[in-house]
């Protein structure tokens, strides 16, 4: 601690105060977070079906389970496939997106209004959105289309295989590319302006400064959004469940889906919660580098 | 070090000025104006459809299609919509839910951001740790023993049993952005009132939380916004008409009127205006926030 010279003062409170001020928050943390996340790992080695009384001890047959499972084959590829995608595109149109914002626009505060908006919007009410414009008759999406005179491309994005996953990807890109938008447009603002003029001297071209100047002076911000995506796309749910309810068949079915559809509708809780802790672990895992830079920062 | 350093940031000297200078920056600009402005048009054209939809009678976009400029204009979409969906039922249900929930979130959070910023707190690193650790977990890990802790609470179906999940999954965002704030308030103040007999209560009621109205206004928008928009739970525990939220309500209502693209979007329209005329009125707290570097999260 920084502060150790000084500690006499914070004595003051006694040994106790900060315990006072931590624990409404830690109670509830725990009592509705933590506790919950432990007894799952205990309901996932039962064969619980969520509604008896009873129930036995199965051990790790609910895990060996999963392979075998075809639906969670399909699930873990999807998280993967929509994990890469919804990072890698609102990333990459946001850091364009905040370049763009940087230079000499007019109307900046709209522009910044319009390519924000979707990231606060309720995200049921921007799968109800997307599946109006989705609709296959009366869809704006088709509509312009024909417009287009493109009649062919014209189907039913959400109802067939080989379109659903793509098609309910373009609404979580629509919504999650507001926010690296912001940051990478704080970062930009923080790089001195000597940097490029230094950079203009030597008689860099812009994509040398790009690639030199930009691009590693963003690396904090490049952290923090790759991060914070990576932590936010493992636990994909809502807008799966709200737009495709995991159809048509299983093809975009996800982990936190298919936990749910075991859980609620198949009863086989047991069975459901082992679905859950595989994907928490991993997103555990995923995020410990984030979440220990930032208590390591706070020391 | 990962931090977007506030410092940095919060002096916006040059946010206006082209970092890159060779050619004729006037024309430039406009160049790319002219092509933000389409893609703008384009990311809006979702919403501005809706609105559009929303304002004609079925008939009309029947007939002209859901590109055509209407013919007619009625606010019928709306009645109906907001009879069907019930709407006066779940805006209640999530204006209480946010009322209750945001501030107190917000002041157990600061309580706890405060012992991990300013006072010589024992494991102080470990729950630090322990604590953002719940940024990263999903959840629908949770889902199954939250819902038996409510039936046997007799709490579900009722708004009141959402508020203990919430609050939990609310608090490592919340402690993680204001106790980064709290620690860039100086020592030396608290030393002073310290030293003229401040308890701890007293510095953070009378020094800490008034020195952090920015980031206690930022870290309740971006709660409120979380509250008002989460699903799951809300999708679990609740099951009569009468206890719905709004995201839940919208979901029901979606399925009753698939058939009628106006109403529908009337009824989306009815679900997302809040949120943004909040978030319109309230955009420059939440860029503020970010551009302060307080957002990490």
């Amino acid at each position: 601690m920084a502060s150790t010279a000084a500690v006499p003062k914070l004595k003051r409170g006694g040994r106790w105060s900060p315990w006072l001020f931590a624990l409404p928050a830690l109670l509830v943390y725990v009592g509705f977070l933590v506790y919950p996340a432990v007894s799952s790992l205990f309901f996932s080695l039962t064969n619980w079906d969520g509604l008896s009384a009873t129930y036995d001890f199965v051990g790790l047959e609910n895990y060996f389970k999963l392979p075998s499972d075809p639906v969670v084959v399909t699930a873990v590829k999807n998280n993967l496939i929509w994990t890469v995608v919804t990072i890698a595109v609102p990333t990459v149109v946001g850091l364009l997106l905040a370049i763009a914002l940087n230079g000499k626009v007019h109307g900046k505060p709209i522009l910044r209004l319009i390519f924000y908006t979707p990231a606060v919007l309720p995200l049921v009410s921007i799968a109800s959105i997307w599946g109006w414009l989705y609709n296959p008759q009366y869809g704006a999406i088709n509509s312009f289309l024909r417009l287009l005179g493109l009649d062919g491309l014209a189907q039913a994005w959400l109802g067939q295989d080989s379109t659903a996953l793509w098609a309910v990807m373009v609404p979580a890109i629509w919504l999650r590319t507001g926010f690296p938008m912001l940051l990478y447009l704080a970062a930009l603002q923080g790089i001195p302006n000597e940097l490029y003029e230094a950079a203009t001297v030597d008689g860099a071209t812009r994509w040398q400064q790009f690639w030199h100047v930009t691009m590693p002076s963003l690396r904090p911000a490049h952290y923090i959004v790759l991060a914070l995506s990576l932590i936010d796309s493992f636990k994909v749910f809502d807008m799966i469940y709200a737009m495709t309810y995991g159809g048509p068949g299983t093809s975009t079915q996800v982990m936190g889906t298919w936990m749910y559809f075991n859980v609620f509708q198949y009863y086989q809780a047991g069975y459901g919660t082992a679905i859950a802790v595989v994907i928490t672990l991993v997103a555990i895992a995923v995020g410990i580098p984030y979440v220990r830079s930032q208590t390591r920062e706070a020391s | 070090m990962t931090t977007i350093a506030p410092a940095q940031v919060t002096t916006p000297a040059q946010t206006a000025a082209e970092p890159v200078s060779p050619g004729p920056k006037g024309r430039r600009g406009l160049v790319m104006t002219f092509t933000l402005a389409v893609i703008a048009l384009f990311w809006i054209s979702p919403l501005a459809l809706l609105v559009i939809t929303a304002v004609r009678p079925l008939s009309d976009f029947i007939g002209n299609g859901p590109l055509s400029w209407p013919d007619q204009l009625t606010w019928s979409n709306f009645k109906d919509a907001w009879g069907i969906g019930n709407f006066a039922t779940t805006y209640k249900n999530s204006a209480i839910l946010a009322a209750i929930k945001v501030p107190l979130g917000v002041l157990i959070s600061a309580m706890l951001g405060f012992a991990l910023a300013k006072l010589r707190m024992k494991f102080r690193r470990t729950v630090m740790f322990s604590v953002f650790l719940g940024l990263t977990i999903p959840i629908y890990i949770t889902i199954v023993p939250v819902f038996i802790m409510m039936r046997s609470a007799g709490a579900t179906d009722s708004i009141f049993g959402l508020i203990g999940p919430y609050l939990a999954f609310g608090i490592p965002f919340e402690v993680l952005v204001l106790q980064s704030f709290f620690r860039q308030i100086p020592d030396e103040i608290i030393e002073a009132a310290k030293v003229d007999g401040a308890g701890d209560w007293r510095v953070f009621f009378t020094m800490i939380l008034p020195l952090s109205v920015p980031a206690l206004v930022t870290v309740a928008i971006l709660d409120a916004v979380a509250t008002w928009n989460e699903f799951l739970f809300a999708l679990i525990l609740l099951s009569s008409d009468a206890h719905k939220t709004i995201p839940v309500g919208l979901l029901n209502f979606q399925g009753q009127f698939a058939n009628n693209n106006t109403g529908l979007a009337a009824g989306i329209l009815i679900a997302v205006v809040p949120i943004l005329i909040a978030y319109t009125l309230l955009q420059r707290w939440i860029v503020g926030g970010l551009t302060a570097g307080s957002l990490k999260g």
